[in-house]
């Protein structure tokens, strides 16, 4: 049986996908990156193989994530593609008709505006992080709640307390200071939840023209306030697609299968046993003083990149 | 008075050219350092954090030179126009002159006369000598100018890739090395003819997308993370009529000020300074022509581009066009650029597929 595995390695998790040729998600993973994305993609890589069917045969390989080049040299991956791409295709499966994606990760959030299922304009948080996972990790460790219960409390609500949200160090201030005035944890929770869908729709989305259906997804659309926080503050209907977390890693897997690689570059599975180190210098051959980033499996060097002139990632990795 | 060492602001691969100009002048000259991570910091370190991104860039480029012996800085003023680049002279004199550095900073305007008395004053050239060394370096800069368009167009077709850039570095080289005009008409037929050399797939239908935005930012590679040369191994023709000669032939001609606000009129009434009326214009030019994609960039910073950022917004709301503004500093990593530039990409190609079928 023919399976396209895609693999998605962003700042916070590390998500594999295994689908078949009809499409069916066989097997996917989310797993936290834990800031070491090449152990998290062995662990991952090991993990797999437990699960999937014993008939599969891998017969392609895709990467995305901010972590996509990486990902694609210790994996010989056969595409290797950005994430907005890799989401506005995994949206556009489950929701053919979709006009505008929106997705929040680990460490990044983004609007996707499609039109007839392909992408034709975007926008990604560029300075600010507030409404992304880490910083609702960072507030439910805060407030001694697991990250998993956060959506359910911010539900509970019945008037949610205004947290100005322009930054999520404001927002933290302000949250304290709601805190020591007596607001409840549920009002403060779902406050939090508004505050956050405001930042992201007059930040990231701001001058974009949000047309329904709308699909919200990424870890935090796990988050059943910010669900909510969204269909208020746009007055729609939000679709939460299957998969909603690891849907990067889907879309990549899609993309990867239409491509139909003949000749398949996978290094296989026992890369998750092996030594992989990556190192990094700078090329001191011209005053671009590119970092050169050169990665080694047991030792022998696979992969170098990073430099704009070719010196080093055109040579000769044998040696 | 000491004997003047000759330094000046970095622009680019233009950069050559202003170098040519001093040195034909009888002049000492150590060139800038070339832009890259270290400069910027060293720029930005000693700069006023709230200004704009280009004047911390020339600031970090001076300081090498300077280590080395420069002690006069050419800075022009005015060349983006009405913008706070009117000031960048003085205030890196006050810049580095606080910071420790005995210089003098040679501030002019960018008119004719004024340039010319001040090269005057300090070379004591003739009238003929610096009208023959300024016709060389603009022969120069020309020549830099087209061969940088001829990479736009050769990129996206070149069969091997890498070939154009290669090309384009080693000609850039030699007309580095060029130290005389006699020679000047034999090193463009052999610069042109290695660029005819490149082989392409001649009748390949490729997406465009037009660069319009602050000129330093949109001419300098070094500054845009070399976008231009991104999308071309992208398969992409990559447009751009914002350069140095753009500029000087609108100083020269000020009617083009008159087309242009004719054509924005619909959108904006007045200048807002620096080329801020050029990127609008630019925008509705090229929707017009049918192009696939518009980046604008912009030094963080830049009140002109940041004023007209929604109009061209707006713009691409009512065309459909892709549009991608990118603001540039030092703070800017890029790998956030290079992804976005990537979805970008697929954005621009689905447009254009779109537009055939």
């Amino acid at each position: 049986m023919k399976t396209y595995l895609g693999i998605d390695v962003g700042s916070i998790s590390t998500n594999l996908v295994l689908i078949d040729e009809k499409n069916q998600v066989l097997s996917s993973l989310y797993l936290r990156t834990e800031g070491n994305p090449i152990d998290a993609i062995q662990r991952g890589l090991k993990e797999l193989k437990k699960q999937m069917p014993r008939e599969a045969e891998i017969a392609g390989v895709a990467t995305t994530g901010s972590a996509r080049y990486l990902a694609g040299v210790i994996t010989g991956a056969d595409l290797v593609k950005n994430e907005i791409t890799a989401h506005a295709k995994g949206a556009s499966f489950f929701v053919p008709e979709a006009r505008t994606v929106i997705e929040i990760g680990g460490q990044d959030s983004k609007i996707i505006i499609l039109e007839n299922g392909v992408a034709v304009d975007f926008a990604m948080n560029l300075i600010c992080a507030a409404g992304t996972g880490s910083f609702l990790d960072a507030q439910a460790f805060r407030l001694k709640l697991p990250v998993e219960q956060f959506g359910e409390l911010a539900l509970k609500s019945k008037n949610p307390t205004n947290i100005g949200s322009r930054c999520t160090v404001f927002a933290e201030s302000d949250m304290i200071h709601k805190q020591q005035i007596g607001h409840t944890t549920e009002d403060i929770v779902a406050g939090l939840c508004q505050g956050l869908a405001r930042n992201f729709l007059n930040n990231v989305a701001r001058g974009k023209n949000i047309k329904p259906p709308i699909v919200f997804q990424g870890g935090v659309s796990e988050n059943l306030g910010m669900r909510k926080a969204f269909e208020k503050a746009l007055k729609e209907k939000i679709i939460v697609p299957p998969h909603n977390t690891v849907i990067g890693a889907f879309g990549v897997a899609l993309l990867v299968k239409e491509q139909n690689p003949q000749k398949i570059k996978f290094l296989g599975f026992e890369i998750s046993d092996k030594n992989i180190k990556c190192t990094s210098f700078q090329c001191q051959g011209c005053p671009n003083r590119c970092e050169v980033i050169e990665a080694r499996i047991e030792n022998k060097v696979v992969a170098r990149w990073g430099d704009r002139c070719g010196k080093w990632s055109n040579l000769n990795v044998n040696n | 008075m000491k004997k003047p060492i000759i330094t000046f602001a970095r622009w680019g691969n233009y950069t050559i050219a202003f170098k040519t100009l001093f040195e034909q002048l009888g002049l000492e000259v150590i060139p800038p350092e070339k832009t890259n991570s270290e400069t910027v910091a060293a720029g930005a370190k000693i700069a006023p954090e709230m200004f704009c991104f280009p004047m911390k860039v020339t600031l970090g480029n001076y300081l090498p030179a300077l280590e080395r012996g420069a002690n006069t800085i050419f800075m022009i003023q005015n060349v983006g126009g009405s913008c706070r680049q009117r000031y960048y002279g003085v205030i890196q004199e006050k810049v580095l002159k606080d910071a420790g550095h005995d210089i003098t900073l040679l501030d002019f305007r960018a008119t004719p006369r004024d340039i010319y008395r001040k090269i005057k004053e300090i070379t004591g050239a003739s009238f003929w000598q610096i009208l023959k060394t300024v016709r060389f370096s603009l022969r120069e800069l020309r020549l830099i100018e087209k061969i940088e368009k001829m990479a736009q167009f050769y990129r996206p077709r070149e069969i091997k890739k890498g070939t154009t850039d290669r090309t384009l570095q080693e000609s850039l080289l030699k007309i580095e090395e060029l130290k005389e005009e006699k020679a000047f008409p034999k090193l463009k037929k052999e610069v042109l003819k290695s660029f005819f050399g490149i082989p392409i797939e001649k009748n390949k239908k490729t997406p465009k997308v037009a660069l319009i935005g602050e000129i330093y930012t949109v001419c300098d590679p070094a500054i845009n993370f070399d976008v231009e040369s991104k999308l071309g191994k992208e398969g992409i023709e990559v447009y751009r009529e914002m350069d140095l000669t753009y500029h000087i032939k609108k100083l020269i001609f000020p009617w083009k000020d008159w087309i242009i606000q004719r054509k924005i009129n619909p959108y904006l009434g007045s200048t807002v300074g620096g080329h801020g009326r050029d990127a609008i214009y630019e925008m509705l030019h090229y929707v017009e022509k049918g192009f696939d994609g518009i980046i604008h960039l912009l030094p963080f910073g830049c009140m002109p581009e940041v004023t007209i950022r929604p109009i061209l917004e707006k713009i691409h709301l009512e065309s459909g066009i892709p549009f991608l503004s990118l603001s540039l500093d030092e703070q800017v990593a890029e790998a956030g650029i290079n992804t976005r530039l990537e979805a970008f990409v697929d954005v621009v190609k689905n447009h254009h597929e779109y537009k055939i079928s």
